[in-house]
């Protein structure tokens, strides 16, 4: 507090004050100097998934018919589901980070636990889907083994020259480093919830709010792309 | 003091109804044949949800021009990868005679300790 450069937001009432680290001279340049860094950690999370999309459209040009036969083995109504149920969580994290901006700390609480409660039912939809095609023995590479009554058309695919195991490689790699991302989303949105809760976010200081939903929307986006990529595969 | 943007609640929720509506379009679109253009259509839809996400949820149209370049800017970088990806398998057996087939990729490759089914 001794410190010349350091000091508080301005808080409204009822809320916990936020300090300025002492490194910044002011609190524009910690908000754009976290907001410069978030994005260009979302930059590497788009290069992280690229690679993914990459081996995609590489199999998928490959083995155009294994993708076809396999994209149908998946249940599209699932998958529709799960994207509806995000889409809705990105729009309740948007109102999240508004109810921040402008103090609304119930509003903002609320908001914050809908959008892990999305996040949690698209994670039972896919432990369900995850569940069947373990069930059935669709699983990447070496644990590719049919048992399901899948197994007739996956294994005539085989005869034919096609490669099965390599579309549920990358249907279980991406949509399982999705699911990650998602979970680790649930427990930091949770985390901030309680911080809400406390009083820490305001209109003074909203930027972790607005950080951790930028995150949200990224996760998002990516399963915008996933779902036709992989569910309905053109 | 607001740095960035407020949004407007109703925005917010136009945009939501947007996304769903393009759900809807993107599942019936599956069903239509566009010949070889279906991925095309779908992608061009993904996209249009893409920057309806980028805009409005993440607030980009209220950004700084630096956040903008930067977010921009792997999107560039992963187009590079998808051109050179997308270059490699189309031209495969283009310069050697040999390669027409493409290399096949047997269960054969793992060693059979890892095998499920043996």
């Amino acid at each position: 507090m001794s410190d010349a450069h350091s000091h508080a937001t301005p808080t409204p009432t009822g809320f916990v004050p936020h300090n300025v680290a002492h490194h910044f001279k002011t609190w524009e340049q910690e908000f754009q100097a976290a907001k410069l860094g978030f994005w260009l950690f979302l930059a590497t999370e788009v290069l992280l998934f690229g690679g993914l999309f990459a081996a995609y459209i590489y199999y998928h040009g490959a083995y155009p018919e294994t993708f076809k036969v396999c994209g149908e083995m998946l249940s599209w109504k699932l998958g529709a589901l799960n994207t509806s149920v995000l889409l809705l969580s990105s729009w309740t994290m948007a109102m999240g980070v508004r109810a921040a901006q402008l103090s609304k700390k119930t509003a903002c609480f609320n908001w914050l636990i809908i959008t892990v409660l999305c996040g949690g039912a698209f994670m039972v939809v896919k432990y369900f889907e995850y569940s069947a095609k373990i069930e059935h023995g669709t699983l990447p590479t070496a644990w590719f083994h049919p048992h399901g009554p899948e197994a007739e058309v996956l294994n005539a695919l085989i005869a034919n020259g096609g490669q099965p195991s390599m579309f549920f490689s990358i249907y279980f790699t991406m949509t399982g480093l999705h699911g990650v991302h998602v979970l680790g989303g649930m427990v930091v949105i949770t985390w901030y919830a309680i911080g809400v809760a406390r009083g820490r976010y305001h209109s003074g200081h909203y930027l972790p709010i607005d950080l951790v939903g930028l995150y949200w929307h990224i996760v998002d986006i990516i399963w915008i792309f996933l779902f036709p990529l992989l569910y309905l595969v053109p | 003091m607001h740095v960035s943007h407020v949004s407007s609640a109703g925005t917010l929720l136009k945009v939501l109804v947007a996304l769903l509506i393009l759900t809807i379009i993107t599942v019936a679109v599956s069903r239509v044949d566009f010949g070889g253009a279906n991925l095309f259509v779908a992608m061009f839809i993904a996209v249009i949800k893409l920057s309806l996400v980028m805009i409005w949820f993440m607030h980009l149209k209220h950004d700084t021009a630096t956040n903008i370049l930067f977010i921009l800017s792997s999107f560039v970088f992963l187009s590079l990868l998808f051109l050179f990806t997308i270059a490699d398998w189309s031209t495969r057996g283009d310069t050697d005679p040999t390669l027409t087939q493409r290399a096949p990729v047997t269960q054969g490759v793992y060693p059979s300790s890892l095998r499920s089914d043996h």
